[in-house]
C-alpha cells in the first residue's frame, strides 16, 4: 500500500476552479437598462427643476427695478387700494372718519394744510395725543405704519388721501417719503396738535401737548428695564431697548398694563411655564410688576416684526379677520380688537409681534404647555389651527402696525384694578 | 475570479466618480458662493469666543443648521430661517454639529440677545431651568471680594451665590457670550442660496394644475 490511491471525492490535479462562461440572464440586463433610465429621468426633472427656480429668481429680479421706475409718479389706484387695507377701518372707506372717535380726512383741514408731505408724516410715525380735526377734538391714537409700509406704497396711500380724497394738486413721490424716512422714521409718534404745529404752518387752535409725567417711582423702574437688579436680567436686554422683542421673545410696547400684570403674576405662581421668566418675576415684588406693566403700556415703538415663517398672508388675514368656522376658529380680531391692537385688560394687542413668539406661543397653547387664558379660550382656538394655520396668521399680524400705547389718563383708570393677587381676573 | 485589473480600474473609477460628485463639484459650487450679503465677519472679541466655544466642544450638544419648514418646525421654535451655504463662510472648521441634545445656537443672539442671561447660564444652567442637563462653567468666572470698576458681575439667585463676594467673569466667558449674542442670520437668504426650491416650485406647479383640473370638473 506504499501508493497512494486518489481519493475519488478530491478533484482532479488539473481541475481550475472556473466557472463556464455562461450568459447573463436577461433579468439583470432589463433592471440595468431601467436604472439607467431612471437615472436620465431624475438628471432631466433635477435640471428643468433648477431651470424653472432660475427662471422665477430672474423674473423676481426683473420686477424690482420696474417697480422703482414706477416711484416716480405714485400710482393712486394701489393707493385706494392700500387705503382701503390698512386705513378705512377706523377712517372710513371714504375717509369720512367717526365723530368724537376717528378725524376725517376727506375735507380735512390738517391735510388740506399739510398736503401729502403732512400725511406722509403722520402715516410714518403715528400721532399719540389729542388734537383737534375741524374744530373737533379727537382722542389721537394713531398707529405707525413707518416700518409696515414701504416708501413706494406710503407715497401711494399719502398721495391717495392728498389728492383723491382731497382736492390738493401735489403727490409725494417715493424717494421724498425716503428722505422723510431718513429723518423722522426712527422718531416716536407725533405728540397730537402740539407735534403737528410743528409740522405745518398756520395750523388752527390745537389742544397743548400733555407731556409725560413721571410718577413716583419711574426711575427705579427705568433702572429695572435697562440694568436690572442684582440677581434680574435687564428687561431690555431681550425685549430690547424699544419693548419691540425678536423671535420668541415678544414685543411688549403697548401692551396693556394689566395683561403684563398677570402674565408676570402667573411666571410667578408658574401657571405661565417659562424658566427664564420665572427667574425674572420671582425676583420682582407686586409693586415692581404693576410698575413695568405700566412702564410698557405706555409705551410706543416701530414694529420690529416682519413676516418670517412663509406662512400663506391670505390665510393668515382671513384667519384674523373673518375666522373659520368649518374648524370652530373666531376671527383674532373678535377678541383682540380691530386691526389686533388689544382690547385692554384682558386681551393683549398681537399686531406687529414677533411671527415666532406667536406660532410658538400658539403651538403651545395647543400642546397645553400654557395654559392660563380667561376661560380656556385660547387652548380651543390653538388646537384648532394646523402648522401652516399658526405659520400663517403669525406672519399676517406681523406685518400689521403696531397697537397704538396705552394713554395715561386711561392707565390711570384701569390702575385701580390691576390684579395684584393671584386668580383676579381668571 | 482573476481579471484584477478591470476589477481594480471599475473600483477605483466608482471611487473616482463618488469623490467627483459627492466631495469635488460641491466644493466648487460652495466656493463659488462666498459670503451672503449680510453676513459680517468675526470681530476679534467673537473670533476668540468662537475659540472657546470649539475647545468647550459645545459642537457635541449643539447643533447650527436650522431645518427648512418643510423639515422640522425650526422656525417656529425661534431657530431663525433654514441656513444656506454662504452662511458659514467665515467659519473653518464649521460647528454645524451633528447632535439636538441642546437647542440649534444658529440664531441664539436672536432669542437670547442678553449678556446677562448668558452668563447666569453659563455659571449655572440650573439656576435658569431646573431640569437643564447642560453642564455648568464654573471656571470661566472668579470669585471675588469686590468687584473692580471693569468687571462684569454675573447676576445670580441666593441659591447658587456665593456666601460672600461676588462671581465676576474672565475675559474667556465674555467673549463665547459675545459670539453667541453674535450668531444672527436675520438677513434674507440669497435667491440662490443652494437650497433645492426647484422641486418646491414644481411641486406648486403640480398644485396648481391639480386645482385647475379639480375646479373644471
Amino acid at each position: 500500500m506504499t501508493d497512494k490511491k486518489p481519493d475519488p471525492r478530491r478533484p482532479d490535479e488539473t481541475f481550475e476552479p472556473f466557472e463556464a462562461t455562461r450568459r447573463i440572464p436577461w433579468p439583470v440586463y432589463s433592471i440595468a437598462i431601467a436604472l439607467a433610465i431612471w437615472g436620465v429621468i431624475m438628471l432631466v426633472q433635477t435640471s428643468t427643476a433648477v431651470q424653472v427656480a432660475d427662471k422665477a429668481q430672474t423674473e423676481a429680479a426683473k420686477q424690482e427695478p420696474t417697480k422703482l421706475a414706477q416711484a416716480a409718479a405714485p400710482d393712486l389706484d394701489a393707493g385706494k387700494t392700500l387705503f382701503a387695507d390698512n386705513c378705512a377701518t377706523c377712517h372710513g372707506d371714504a375717509g369720512e372718519g367717526v365723530t368724537g372717535a376717528f378725524p376725517p380726512l376727506h375735507g380735512s383741514d390738517i391735510v388740506k394744510l399739510g398736503g401729502a408731505k403732512a400725511v406722509t408724516q403722520i402715516v410714518m410715525r403715528g400721532i399719540g395725543g389729542k388734537l383737534n380735526v375741524n374744530g373737533e377734538s379727537y382722542e389721537g391714537e394713531m398707529p405707525a405704519f413707518g416700518s409696515v409700509l414701504s416708501d413706494t406704497e406710503i407715497s401711494e396711500v399719502a398721495s391717495y388721501v392728498a389728492t383723491g380724497l382731497n382736492d390738493d394738486a401735489k403727490t409725494i413721490s417715493a424717494p421724498e417719503v425716503a428722505d422723510i424716512r431718513k429723518v423722522a422714521g426712527d422718531m416716536d409718534p407725533l405728540d397730537g396738535g402740539a407735534g403737528l404745529a410743528g409740522l405745518i404752518n398756520n395750523l388752527p387752535a390745537q389742544p397743548e401737548s400733555a407731556a409725560a409725567e413721571k410718577g413716583p417711582g419711574s426711575e427705579r423702574v427705568a433702572q429695572l428695564v435697562s440694568q436690572g437688579s442684582g440677581t434680574v436680567w435687564a428687561c431690555a436686554s431681550c425685549h430690547g431697548d424699544k419693548g419691540e422683542g425678536t423671535e420668541t421673545v415678544p414685543r411688549l410696547a403697548g401692551l396693556p398694563a394689566p395683561y403684563l400684570a398677570k402674565q408676570l403674576h402667573d411666571f410667578q405662581k408658574g401657571t405661565r411655564p417659562n424658566d427664564s421668566m420665572a427667574y425674572v418675576a420671582k425676583g420682582l415684588s407686586d409693586q415692581e410688576i404693576v410698575e413695568l406693566a405700566n412702564y410698557y403700556a405706555t409705551m410706543t415703538s416701530p414694529s420690529g416684526a416682519k413676516p418670517s415663517l412663509e406662512g400663506d398672508l391670505k390665510r393668515g388675514a382671513q384667519l384674523a379677520k373673518e375666522g373659520d368656522w368649518s374648524i370652530g376658529v373666531p376671527a383674532c380680531f373678535t377678541c383682540h380688537g380691530p386691526s389686533g391692537v388689544g382690547v385692554a385688560p384682558n386681551f393683549p394687542g398681537i399686531a406687529a409681534q414677533q411671527p415666532a413668539y406667536v406660532a410658538h406661543q400658539l403651538a403651545m397653547w395647543a400642546g397645553g404647555a400654557r395654559h392660563n387664558s380667561p376661560l380656556g379660550l385660547m387652548a380651543g382656538i390653538g388646537k384648532a389651527l394646523n402648522d401652516a394655520d399658526r405659520r400663517a396668521v403669525a406672519d399676517y399680524l406681523a406685518s400689521l402696525a403696531p397697537m397704538p400705547a396705552m394713554d395715561k389718563t386711561e392707565l390711570a383708570a384701569m390702575e385701580s384694578n390691576i390684579p395684584v393677587r393671584e386668580g383676579v381676573d381668571q | 475570479m482573476n481579471r484584477y485589473l478591470p476589477l481594480a480600474i471599475t473600483a477605483l473609477a466608482i471611487l473616482a466618480l463618488a469623490t467627483l460628485f459627492l466631495v469635488i463639484a460641491p466644493g466648487m459650487q460652495i466656493s463659488a458662493q462666498g459670503p451672503t450679503s449680510g453676513l459680517k465677519p468675526y470681530t476679534e472679541a467673537e473670533a476668540r469666543g468662537r475659540e472657546v466655544y470649539v475647545s468647550l466642544g459645545c459642537l457635541y450638544c449643539h447643533s447650527q443648521q436650522p431645518r427648512s419648514l418643510a423639515q422640522a418646525p425650526d422656525a417656529e421654535r425661534g431657530w431663525g430661517r433654514a441656513s444656506v451655504a454662504g452662511d458659514y463662510a467665515y467659519d473653518a472648521p464649521h460647528q454645524l454639529g451633528t447632535m439636538r441634545t441642546g437647542p440649534d445656537l444658529m440664531d441664539i443672539g436672536d432669542r437670547m440677545p442678553s449678556q446677562a442671561w448668558q452668563l447666569t447660564h453659563l455659571y449655572q444652567p440650573r439656576a435658569i431651568s431646573s431640569w437643564s442637563i447642560m453642564p455648568a462653567y464654573p471656571y470661566l468666572f472668579t470669585h471675588k471680594d469686590k468687584a473692580g470698576p471693569d468687571d462684569v458681575v454675573v447676576k445670580l439667585p441666593a441659591k447658587y451665590a456665593p456666601k460672600s463676594g461676588v462671581i465676576v467673569a474672565k475675559q474667556d466667558a465674555l467673549d463665547l457670550v459675545k459670539y453667541l449674542q453674535g450668531m444672527t442670520r436675520q438677513y434674507a437668504p440669497p435667491k440662490d442660496g443652494l437650497r433645492d426650491n426647484g422641486y418646491a416650485l414644481i411641486a406648486e406647479k403640480q398644485r396648481e394644475a391639480t386645482d385647475a383640473t379639480k375646479a373644471s370638473n
